[in-house]
Parts: structure tokens; sequence; C-alpha cells
């Protein structure tokens, strides 16, 4: 994918016209990008559902995505619990005295949006960072060509294994972490605002349609971001200057798809469910 | 400089193991010889060490959580001398503002506008319950000045930024090239890190400005398009009197400071890599990991300096 569209490759000499190669190479080149990452989508589920189980990898993944996660999951999520219900009282003390449904409220953010999305983002961090470095060094390092040389395609052996873990292992730790966000926040509605924790623990606002749209966050992030951040490994190119830069890609591409999935799942979630 | 530290750290009781067999076996040689046996032969301090793995695991671990805290605050105090003293590359400064300032603005752009609906759709039910639209500004302006316009927007930096400046120093640390500057006589802090470390701090400051507005915009036509609320008063909700510049202010003040663990974090760890192209990946996950976790406890902490 080098000269058939390279500006410099085309007889132009005016300003106006140098800016357009520049657009339809940018568009082109995010053409291929994301057709790419289709393929490698639909192959990664194509070999989900069609290749022999790997059960080694599988729980290898599942501990080095989920297990090893947790601590740091733990301690952003302990934070942001305590910020948020810290921040969200504040604010609610200025136009309401009454903050007996902040713990309500609270709780019905966190299952939405704030649990998946938060956890997604950190998780686009440490496993997106961590799965693009490990395929990325095995490309440069030539190791992806002998899995090719053994007849092996690399997205059934290296990428199935981390979607399948991520997937399986999302939810579980999104639930922690929702526990962890929810104790944390309830700690300091205690201590700062001497809110009951009984009457903090109400569970009354979080719907069906909450905890549907919850879900589908989890499912969501977690199919995208191994298949992205794999994807960026194996496209790394040229030593260790280019594995640092897919992992740099694979962070960037699925915090963003993660920003954007969001969003698309909240509009639709609010459409549907009100 | 970490590399030998944490190789320390790491071999720390086993040294000190070692120096006590010696020690034992050089002043007491009677009792070795009389039991046949060295008083502290590996053979027993192996079985008490793996008495208490958990003790050890956890020595390890907080040895190497403060090896990384003092290695910052060396890195820190080191760069902040150069800062003072402007003994620092300027077109090195300037370089690294475009390539780090210009070229992420696609991507704040993009997280900020996404952010701001994000935010108006999370409000909409609770607005809607007490059909208080006028308070719709108030509500999604809040959060986002003072919390997740400078929070989305430090990890964005940290994914782009941070990522990026850990790949490119560790691929100089790797292939030999900062010991090149060095035998140059040319000091790599102020000509590396010192201008990537303020250019991270202004990066992300002004980022945060242009994201502040952005998820602003984003926000009012994202109430328009959801819950019908005219963008007019959307505006009206923000200035009405609620807010003040004391939330944006607060805002600012907190991605000074995230700038400042992103740089520090980022340099650090791509001065101190080591092994070849893993290794940069290593240290690349190691450096995001540690600013995000670094960002969200020094939000708490902000939280309450500020408030």
């Amino acid at each position: 994918m080098t000269s058939s569209y390279e500006p410099s490759a085309l007889p132009l000499g005016r300003t106006r016209s140098r800016l357009a190669a520049q657009l339809g190479r940018l568009f082109l080149e995010a053409f291929v990008a994301i057709r790419d990452l289709y393929r490698v989508f639909v192959l990664t589920l194509y070999y989900s559902l069609r290749g022999e189980p790997n059960r080694r990898a599988f729980f290898r993944e599942m501990y080095e995505i989920g297990n090893r996660s947790l601590g740091f999951l733990c301690i952003v999520m302990g934070f942001i619990g305590m910020i948020l219900v810290y921040q969200g009282g504040l604010q609610t003390q200025r136009v309401v005295p009454d903050l007996s449904l902040l713990g309500a409220t609270f709780l019905q953010l966190l299952v939405r949006d704030l649990a998946a999305s938060i956890c997604a983002l950190m998780l686009a961090t440490r496993v997106g960072a961590g799965i693009a470095a490990e395929i990325g060094s095995m490309v440069v390092t030539e190791q992806v060509d002998a899995l090719r040389m053994c007849a092996t395609d690399p997205v059934d052996y290296l990428i199935r294994p981390r979607f399948l873990a991520s997937l399986s292992v999302f939810g579980a730790l999104v639930v922690i972490a929702a526990g962890v966000a929810f104790l944390s926040g309830m700690w300091t509605a205690f201590a700062f605002f001497g809110i009951n924790p009984r009457t903090f623990a109400n569970v009354s606002m979080v719907s069906v349609g909450d905890l549907t749209i919850g879900l589908t966050k989890c499912v969501a992030y977690g199919a995208a971001i191994p298949v992205i951040s794999g994807y960026c490994g194996l496209t790394a190119f040229g030593g260790s200057e280019g594995v640092g830069a897919a992992t740099t890609r694979a962070v960037v591409s699925s915090s963003l798809a993660v920003i954007m999935l969001n969003f698309v799942i909240s509009g639709t979630g609010y459409l549907v469910f009100g | 400089m970490l590399p030998d530290e944490r190789s320390l750290a790491l071999l720390g009781p086993a040294l000190a193991r070692h120096a006590l067999a010696k020690h034992a076996r050089w002043h007491f040689p009677s009792v070795s010889q009389h039991s046949g046996r060295t008083l502290l032969e590996p053979m027993q301090t192996e079985t008490s060490s793996r008495a208490s793995p958990v003790v050890e695991a956890l020595g390890v671990r907080a040895s190497g959580v403060l090896s990384l805290v003092g290695g910052l605050g060396v890195l820190l105090v080191d760069i902040l001398r150069r800062v003072v003293r402007r003994d620092f590359d300027r077109n090195e400064l300037f370089r690294n503002l475009h390539r780090m300032g210009i070229k992420s603005l696609p991507i704040v752009t993009v997280t900020a506008l996404f952010t701001g609906g994000i935010m108006v759709i999370q409000a909409a039910p609770i607005v809607q319950r007490y059909g208080a639209y006028g308070l719709l500004g108030w509500g999604a302006g809040f959060g986002t000045l003072r919390e997740i316009a400078p929070l989305l927007t430090a990890l964005m930096i940290n994914g782009r930024v941070g990522a990026n400046n850990t790949a490119e120093l560790g691929t100089m640390a790797v292939t030999e090239q900062i010991d090149a500057l060095r035998a140059l006589a040319i000091d790599p802090v102020g000509f590396l890190v010192a201008p990537r470390f303020l250019s991270i701090v202004v990066t992300l400051f002004l980022s945060t400005i242009f994201s502040d507005a952005l998820a602003l915009l984003g926000a009012a036509y994202a109430g328009a398009g959801f819950l019908g609320v005219e963008p007019g008063v959307f505006y009206r909700g923000l200035t009405t009197g609620l807010l003040g510049f004391g939330d944006v202010a607060h805002g600012l003040a907190k991605s000074v400071v995230f700038g400042a663990v992103i740089g520090l974090s980022s340099c650090h760890f791509g001065l101190s890599t080591s092994g070849g192209a893993p290794g940069v990946g290593r240290s690349v996950n190691a450096t995001v990991v540690v600013s995000a976790a670094g960002i969200f406890v020094l939000d708490y902490l902000l939280s309450f300096a500020l408030a």
C-alpha cells in the first residue's frame, strides 16, 4: 500500500490540489485500515466458532487480562467512586439540600455507564498496550512469519485466545470494579456528608434498561479492545521503534473506540429505554 | 539507573543471606566445624524464606514501588533544575510542542465532542424526571469542566503522547543513542528530557482548554438532539451563576498536575528501558499503566486540596 496513492507520485504543482491529494490519501489510508480491521474481526469470529479450542492459551490470557488487571482496576475505581460522590455531593448541595437520593443516582450512573466505560478505558490502556507490545515484538522478531510458515494463521493463534478471554473476563471485572467504586462512594458519603450507608445503598433507580445498557457495553468493549490492539500489533513494522508505535496506536485507537461505542450504545439505549 | 536498582532490590535478600553466611563462617568456624554444617547454610535459609514467601513478595513489591517513586523524584529535581536555569534546548522544545500538541488535536477534538454528548445522555434521565431543562447546562457543564474533560483529555494524551514519548526514548536507550549523547558531552536531561517534560505539560494544559470548549459544544448539540433543549437554553444554564471561573480553574489546575505525571513517568520509563524491541513494548505498557493510576490518585487528592 505504498506507491498507488502517494501524493508525490502524482503530477501536482498547486497547493490546493496537494491538499486534495493529502485528504484523499488520508481517506484511503483510513479506508484500508478499517477494511483490514474488519477482516481481522470477522476472522476472529470465524475462528472462535470453527477453530479448535486452545484451552491453555485461553486460561493464560484470562489470567493475564483478568487477574493481573484487578489490582490496577480496583485502585482506579476506588478513587473514581470517592471523587464522584464527593464532587457530586458538593454540587448537589448547592441546588437541593436533600442528599438522600445521591446513592441511588450514583448507582444508576455506575450501572448505566461509568463502571463499564471507565473499566474499558483502563483496560484499553493496560491490556491494549500489553497485547500490542507482545504481538508487535513477535512480528518484529519474525515469530509471526514463523507461525505462518507452520500454516497457522496468527489471528487464530494469537488474537482468538485473547478475544475469547477478554470477552469472558470483562463482565466479571466490571462487576467487581463497580462494587469497589460503590463501596468507596458509600464510605465517602458517610464520612463527608453523613449519609447513612443503608440510605446510600438504594437500588430503586436501577431499571432493567440500565442493566441491559451496562451489559451491552461490557460485551462491546470486551470484544473491541483485543481485536483493535491485536490488529495494531500485527501491523507493526521496523524494530523497537515499530513496537513502540504499534503500542501507542493500540492505546489510542482502542480508547477512541471505547468512547465512540459508548456514545452509540448510550444514545441507542436512551432512545430505546428512555 | 533503574534496572540496576531494581535488580539490586531483587537480589537484595539473596546477597544479604550470602554475606551473612560468609560472615558466620568467618567468625564462627568452630560452630560450623562442630555441626558439620555452616551456621547459615543455603539449605536452611531456603526453608526459612520459603516459610514466608508472601512477606518476601511484599518486600520485593514495596521496594520496587519505592525505587520507582525515588527514580521519579530524582528525575523531577533534575528537570526542574534545568528549567529554572533555562539550561535546556529551545528548538527541541518547539519541535516537541508541534509534534505533541498540534498533532494530538484531532484525537482531542473527537474525544471532547463525544464526551460532551455522553455527559448529556447520562444526565438526561435525571433532567427529565425533574423537568429541569434549564439546569442541563449546569449539570453537564459542572461535570465536564471539573472532572471529565481534564480526566479524559489526560487519558488520551497519556495514550498518544506519553506512550509515544516512552517508545522514542526507549528506542534511543536500547540503541545506545543516549550513551552517545553523553559521550559527546551533551546533557541528555537538558537536551531530551526537560523539553519533552515541559511540552507535555503545556500540551495538556492547552488541550484541556480546547476540550472544555468543544465538550460543551458537543453537549449543547447532543442536548438539542436527544432532549430538544435549545443550545441557547443550554448556554444560559452554563452562565446563570451556578458555575464560575473557579470550576474552570479547578480543571485546569488538575491538568497541569496530570501533565507533570505523564511527562515524568514517560521520560523515566523511556530512559530506563532495556532489552531490545520487547523491552520497548514492556516499558510503554508500564508507562501508560503507571500514569493512568497516578492520574486517578492525584485527581482524588487534588479534588480535596482545591475544594
